[in-house]
């Protein structure tokens, strides 16, 4: 409390300056006054009286002084202080200061920008009630990674775990909204009836699904995302109760989700984050079939439950599933439990992470070519802190003061920074990957300024302190002895270390970017299997009333391929299930084997099963390597074929040809009598990369649409118009078959594979970017330091000169002084990135670590761009006049 | 004389300015001034400015207190005076000083018996 109020009154004190001197000065004079009245009174003649009083009262100064520095707060006082004094000094020098803050400000404001995608994407938690204990399930089988689950799991789940609050699960389809208005296409969730609960607080109207809702075949109810109920339905809250047709079934209408509820899901999980509309599971999952797996299940775990006690409980649940069910001890099914948020980040991070360790270098580079700027300029402000000096400041008082000049430039470095950073943001942006898409912030928050400023003062600090230290270490004597100037070679010594370190940094973040576009450079070449170029591609929903038959489907198809491979300037027109890079939906994928294969490699290994018409491989520019397509005929007749790619050709039948042979196979169109069927291998087509560029994921099986229906299809366009026209030719075709067909997803091939390659973009181009910002620095660093010791050393040069020596010996002599420290911070810099890189290799690809090629070429840029930075004071030495250069003094 | 002049002990300033407005009520600086050579009969040495400090150091702890008024000739002058938490520092400080002071009192009789 007296602590409180002392303070209270100190700042009032501090801000009160002026009127409290008044009033103490006052109070004083008044008091010498009595005194000296006094001492009249006692018959002193006035004059000494008054010099009696000014004995008695003592020095009124000091007693100023001392009331002073209890009234304010003396540390603020002289930061005050110092700040005006720092503010005068560098408005004195406008050049040097315009460089300091510039520089500060690249260095800082890439490190804003990065942080505040780190921040927003791996240290905010998820948008969700308790994220912390949420978690992803997955099931793993013996021969794959993870996977969904399958209904009997998940409710077994639910009946086993103590340590879970609760289990939900969700499967993203797609479905049509029609009815009136344009038929719409919409990304329909099927989810468990807690599983949005799990998700969200609550509903911003209408309610959650009760769980009786489930499990009823006819999905009667529905909830509806913010963004459909808005365009849609005009945000209108009397929706709730009323009936809507969802995929032509009349559906009620329950409930509206908050406006910023997303889904976040992990990479590769087939979730995506903008669902349109959720319905509750129709079939009961207890009595799904148990190896149809295609639930994603996320688990609440109780408060206080540990990630490895939910793993050992899952295990031991584990064990259960598989001594119960025959078909999970076959799979070898484990359960694998990851937090949510850590499994969304987990392809992200050893990006994120690189970039900041990246950007961090470039603040150090920056630093150094800060700290080397001072140290010139404390060469020049010698005389200025030896009189400080000489008069009788503390040496601690100088290194405050300089400090705080040093920690006001950053600060001033940091807010430009911020701008620099905010005006930076929106390129970066552009460049994010998909996967974190939804997790970065768009804007700076508080923690962003906080980390700007914190970074500002340790900046500050760091560049300023061993320049602080250096002049004020000064021996005073030498200094007034020497009048100023200065011209000892040994105060090189500290910025030629500057020069080396900054040289060594920025070539570790040269070879970090040149390994990292040479990723991307590979990734280019990467032949995925089919040529992108000239093919649109939709998406098309044949669900509803009106394609209850396959053959009204394939009707339509056929009727709508025939209608465009006759316009002119198409050139074929292909159906798929699943196009290639296409996450959206949930990946089909099971297992198979060769006809005839013992027991023991049955359900061993898994291939992504898709379903085509003919023409979808002529559409891709997919290469044959040997039988044949599909046709017509097949289709018409359902002949039981299928083609693979050829490593699922490799694998299965090494050696030898796989055309004519049978393979075992998952039943496509998921009958409950006969799950699996053999079917006869026609052809083998090169393998179409559709999940990542760098591997091969799982072999490949096509089927015919028939044996393997689906309701959302995509039509692959081989053509040579532009897209618009050609977007607008579809639209119109489609509707002349079928008018209720929402066409959705138009999105050119080309742009499938630019997202599959966008985190590698990202990584390289900002890394390509804080290499250049590094080089440029170092560069204005290593000129810097060159033209100063040219400039400190003119009169010597001129002696030189007049003493007959050749202006190529002086121009030799500059050149090889200066790059000493280029070529030790390039040696440094080679340790050191031997030592790092290897820390890349997990974002590499199509290049190794340790990259001869990669750190040769480092090496001699930054000897060229060191050579290159001396050239001209070197130049400059040549040109000195040895007359004046000897008057220079 | 001068020898006998003692210089104020670090601390008993503050307990000397709180009983001198406690005994006199509201003062002006000269007048707490005057008080204490008054009473120690100009045996202690007081630098009159140092009171000045000393005074802000008791008014930021809030013992005293402190307004503008008018003196006897009419000029304007800062009265201090005791606070009610001022009075109660002045009793405890009182009491710790009279048990240090019986303290010293008692070792140097021992000392001397």
């Amino acid at each position: 409390m007296t602590r409180m109020r002392m303070f209270g009154s100190r700042l009032l004190g501090f801000f009160r300056k002026r009127r409290n001197d008044e009033n103490l000065d006052a109070e004083m004079r008044w008091h010498l006054h009595l005194l000296a009245e006094e001492n009249i009174r006692r018959g002193m003649p006035p004059q000494e009286a008054r010099y009696a009083a000014r004995r008695e009262f003592g020095g009124v100064e000091q007693a100023k002084e001392a009331y002073r520095e209890r009234r304010g707060l003396p540390f603020l006082d002289t930061l005050w202080q110092d700040l005006r004094f720092a503010t005068r000094i560098m408005a004195k020098k406008p050049g040097f200061t315009a460089i300091a803050i510039t520089t500060l400000a690249v260095g800082i404001g890439a490190n804003t920008a990065i942080f505040s995608v780190v921040h927003s994407v791996l240290l905010l938690a998820l948008p969700y009630p308790d994220s912390d204990r949420l978690t992803v399930v997955w099931s793993t089988f013996s021969s794959e990674g993870r996977g969904p689950a399958s209904g009997p799991e998940l409710i077994y789940l639910r009946e086993r775990s103590r340590l879970f609050e609760e289990f939900g699960g969700i499967w993203a389809q797609s479905g049509a909204i029609t009815g009136e208005g344009e038929p719409e296409h919409v990304r329909l969730g099927l989810v468990t009836s807690n599983f949005l609960s799990m998700l969200a607080t609550k509903p911003q109207v209408g309610r959650f699904f009760l769980p009786e809702e489930q499990g009823t075949y006819a999905a009667k109810s529905v909830i509806l995302s913010d963004p459909l109920w808005r365009q849609r339905f005009g945000a209108n809250r009397q929706l709730i109760g009323q009936s809507i047709r969802l995929n032509g079934h009349p559906v009620t209408v329950v409930g509206v989700l908050p406006p910023d509820f997303k889904i976040i899901f992990p990479e590769g999980s087939s979730v995506p984050p903008d669902m349109d509309a959720f319905i509750p599971f129709p079939s009961n999952l207890a009595k799904d079939p148990s190896d149809q797996c295609y639930i994603r299940v996320i688990g609440r775990l109780r408060k206080g439950v540990t990630i490895p006690q939910a793993q050992a409980e899952l295990e031991s649940i584990g064990a259960q599933l598989r001594s119960e069910f025959p078909v999970f001890a076959e799979q070898a099914l484990g359960l694998q439990v990851v937090p949510l948020h850590g499994d969304v980040v987990r392809n992200v991070r050893p990006a994120l992470l690189t970039l900041f360790g990246g950007v961090s270098l470039v603040l150090l580079i920056a630093c150094a070519n800060v700290a080397n700027l001072l140290l010139s300029r404390a060469n020049e402000r010698q005389k200025e802190i030896t009189l400080r000096a000489a008069v009788g400041a503390a040496r601690g008082r100088v290194i405050r003061q300089l400090l705080t000049e040093s920690v006001l430039l950053s600060c001033l470095g940091g807010a430009a920074a911020l701008l620099l950073g905010s005006w930076a943001m929106k390129p970066l942006l552009s460049l994010r990957p998909a996967g974190i898409a939804s997790l970065v912030a768009t804007a700076f928050s508080l923690p962003v300024f906080g980390f700007t400023l914190g970074l500002s003062i340790a900046a500050g600090i760091l560049f300023g302190l061993a320049p602080a230290l250096g002049t004020t270490s000064l021996n005073l004597v030498e200094c007034l002895k020497e009048g100023g100037r200065a011209t000892r070679p040994g105060r090189q010594r500290p910025r030629k270390l500057l020069i080396a370190g900054e040289v060594a940094l920025g070539f570790v973040l040269l070879v970090g970017a040149g390994l990292l576009m040479q990723t991307f450079v590979s990734l280019l070449r990467v032949n995925p299997g089919f040529n992108s170029q000239h093919v649109m591609t939709v998406r098309l929903s044949v669900s509803g009333v009106k394609y209850q038959t396959h053959e009204s489907a394939i009707l339509f198809f056929r009727e709508l391929q025939k209608k465009l491979a006759a316009s002119n300037g198409i050139e074929s027109v292909g159906v798929i299930s699943h196009l290639p890079f296409d996450d959206t939906l949930p990946n089909w994928y099971s297992y198979y084997w060769a006809e005839g294969a013992p027991k023991t490699e049955q359900n061993t290994v898994m291939a992504d099963y898709r379903s085509i018409l003919p023409g979808y491989f002529q559409s891709l520019g997919a290469q044959w390597v040997a039988g044949r397509d599909f046709d017509a005929i097949d289709v018409q007749e359902d002949r039981p074929i299928v083609i693979v790619d050829d490593t699922l050709a490799a694998r299965t039948w090494p050696g030898g040809s796989a055309i004519g042979k049978g393979l075992n196979i998952e039943d496509g169109n998921f009958r409950q009598d006969a799950t699996r069927v053999t079917m006869e291998v026609v052809g083998v087509v090169k393998h179409i990369q559709s999940h990542s560029l760098t591997d091969q994921v799982r072999g490949q099986i096509y089927m015919l649409y028939p044996r393997a229906a689906r309701a959302h299809m995509a039509l692959t366009v081989r053509s040579n118009m532009d897209a618009q026209s050609l977007v607008g030719l579809i639209r119109r075709k489609v509707a002349s078959l079928d008018k209720d067909m929402p066409v959705y997803g138009i999105l050119p091939m080309d742009d499938y594979l630019e997202k599959a390659r966008r985190p590698a973009r990202f990584t390289s181009s900002l890394a390509v970017v804080m290499a250049a910002i590094a080089v440029l620095l170092a560069c204005t660093g290593i000129y810097g330091v060159a033209s100063y010791s040219v400039l400190q050393r003119t009169s010597e040069i001129g002696v030189r000169m007049a003493l007959g020596a050749r202006p190529g010996e002086i121009f030799a002599m500059i050149i090889r002084q200066s790059l000493l420290p280029v070529l030790t911070g390039v040696f440094a810099g080679l340790i050191l990135s031997l030592a790092l890189t290897p820390l890349l290799s997990g974002l590499l690809f199509g290049v190794r670590p340790v990259d001869p090629v990669t750190i040769g070429t480092a090496g001699v840029l930054l000897f060229g761009v060191g050579m290159l930075a001396c050239y001209l004071p070197a130049r400059r030495a040549t040109r000195l006049d040895p007359i004046a250069a000897l008057r220079y003094e | 004389m001068k020898a006998a002049r003692g210089e104020v002990l670090q601390g008993t300033l503050d307990l000397i300015v709180l009983k001198t407005l406690d005994a006199l009520g509201p003062l002006h600086g000269y007048g707490i001034a005057q008080r204490i050579q008054q009473v120690s009969e100009d045996l202690l040495k007081l630098n009159q400015g140092t009171l000045y400090p000393a005074l802000l150091r008791l008014e930021q702890r809030g013992w005293i207190s402190s307004r503008w008024g008018v003196s006897d000739n009419n000029r304007k002058a800062k009265y201090y005076s005791l606070t009610r938490s001022g009075r109660k520092q002045l009793a405890s400080e009182a009491e710790s000083w009279e048990r240090m002071a019986g303290i010293i009192a008692r070792l140097l009789g021992a000392e001397g018996a």
